[in-house]
């Protein structure tokens, strides 16, 4: 599942850059290439495209949706034949997302990424006085904190444990 | 007073930290315990149907919005509880003697799936446009910023929501009766969960609370939804909204107010039931919460 794709009429590039801005049903705006949910995207001697997505939970609601959407941006791009995988590895951390994408969760969504020293940093006020509150919050990928020093509710993007 | 309120006017965002009029703090107050109760009583009003929604796939995705909604309540309740004027558990206890208030829509039965679609596409249509409207001039920072998160899940919902709908309409006659009786039941409520015509000194309104009248979302509403559900094939039923050629335009009829207060008296058709089904929920849950604390409590010599 390799090859630019010119042999069999397929514009890999296109089809690439296609898949990569479908955004995430849940945070408009970032994109799955920026949650470091799209892993790869390759086309085989036959023609078909295939599209392998790490989920960021494998119980994760919104894996219809996000095929559904990726396979229909694949076929505007020019792609006839779509193969999307969810794949079991490798497992997603919070270490895929993108840099900006960190900051836009922050500033737009007040959600912060727990650190790999389990610490989290409050996206409101930038304290570090946060208190975990719930395992789970509205969603399975993210649980619930206290920000002491702001007093905001802050929701963490867990961290799988080890 | 006036200080303050042209401070709000000037886009001024409140935080917990500031110093705020009473009133203020006990309107900013009273209108997020609202959303909490709601959200909750909500939450629980789709944990009803997990086990009954046709399919895996269904299940599932009644699974996430009852922990979306159970999520946003517990959020809300944060904010709401450091507001001070009240604790969690204050807000719970009145909200299960009958003497606080959740949304209309929670008042009401859901003896089928077409009223789960209902619930879903309708009334989560016109609970993300009061959200928004709320959002988008909302003066008290946490808050809005909790409500930046429920508009883009709620906006995920409407697309499931739509799915749904579209099964139905597309579906055999059988399917396509049941959102239409669906309709009849969901149609009036739907219309009333922005509530009764806004007074015209609403201090929510003044206090960036709120940023467009209930008459004025409403109206929107119907220009929207009017015409999809009737190109989808089904009939609107009572207060019957029709194009009037002239205006380029969907006139709605005189809207009954009366099931609306009966509401706001907790006195709606399915309200005792659940109340008592929620109280029954936190009540019988209470060893849990306590062996946790008492887990969580340093050990006693």
């Amino acid at each position: 599942v390799t090859g630019n794709g010119t042999a069999t009429g397929v514009d890999l590039g296109a089809v690439r850059a296609a898949v990569a801005s479908v955004c995430d049903p849940e945070y408009p705006g970032l994109t799955i290439d920026d949650l470091g949910i799209l892993e790869h995207v390759g086309v085989g001697e036959d023609g078909v495209v295939a599209i392998g997505l790490v989920p960021t939970m494998l119980g994760c609601p919104a894996l219809a949706v996000i095929e559904a959407d990726v396979a229909a941006a694949a076929r505007a791009a020019g792609a006839e034949d779509v193969e999307v995988t969810f794949l079991a590895r490798p497992a997603w951390t919070p270490d895929r997302i993108r840099p900006g994408a960190r900051a836009v969760l922050a500033g737009e969504f007040t959600v912060a990424v727990r650190g790999r020293d389990g610490g989290v940093i409050c996206p409101v006020c930038g304290s570090r006085d946060v208190e975990d509150r719930s395992e789970f919050g509205a969603t399975l990928c993210r649980s619930l904190a206290w920000c002491a020093a702001c007093r905001n509710p802050v929701e963490v993007v867990r961290r799988g444990r080890r | 007073m006036e200080e303050f309120e042209a401070f709000l006017d000037d886009g001024g965002m409140v935080e917990p930290v500031d110093a705020m009029p009473d009133v203020y703090r006990n309107a900013v107050f009273r209108f997020i315990e609202l959303h909490a109760n709601s959200e909750y009583m909500g939450g629980l009003c789709e944990r009803d149907w997990l086990h009954r929604a046709p399919g895996l796939g269904r299940k599932l995705g009644q699974l996430a919005k009852t922990q979306d909604e159970i999520g946003h309540a517990h959020l809300l309740y944060m904010v709401a509880a450091d507001l001070g004027v009240k604790s969690r558990e204050q807000m719970l206890d009145d909200l299960f003697a009958g003497r606080t208030r959740f949304h209309n829509v929670f008042h009401y039965a859901t003896p089928t799936w077409g009223d789960q679609v209902g619930i879903a596409f309708l009334v989560d249509a016109a609970a993300l446009a009061s959200q928004q409207a709320v959002f988008k001039d909302c003066s008290y920072g946490p808050y809005k910023r909790i409500l930046r998160r429920v508009i883009a899940e709620e906006g995920f919902h409407m697309r499931q929501g739509e799915e749904m709908l579209l099964c139905l309409a597309e579906g055999t006659r059988q399917q396509h009766d049941l959102f239409q009786e669906a309709l009849g039941r969901w149609w009036l409520p739907a219309l009333q969960l922005f509530g009764p015509p806004s007074k015209p000194d609403d201090v929510l309104l003044r206090w960036h609370i709120k940023s467009e009248r209930n008459e004025v979302l409403r109206d929107r509403y119907v220009q929207k939804f009017a015409p999809m559900l009737t190109s989808y094939g089904f009939d609107l039923p009572d207060p019957v909204a029709r194009f009037c050629a002239e205006t380029g335009r969907w006139e709605l009829d005189d809207i009954d107010w009366a099931p609306l207060l009966a509401t706001f008296e907790n006195k709606g058709p399915d309200s005792a039931r659940r109340v008592a089904t929620a109280s029954g929920a936190w009540h019988e849950t209470a060893w849990a919460r306590q062996a946790l604390d008492a887990a969580a409590a340093p050990e006693a010599a």
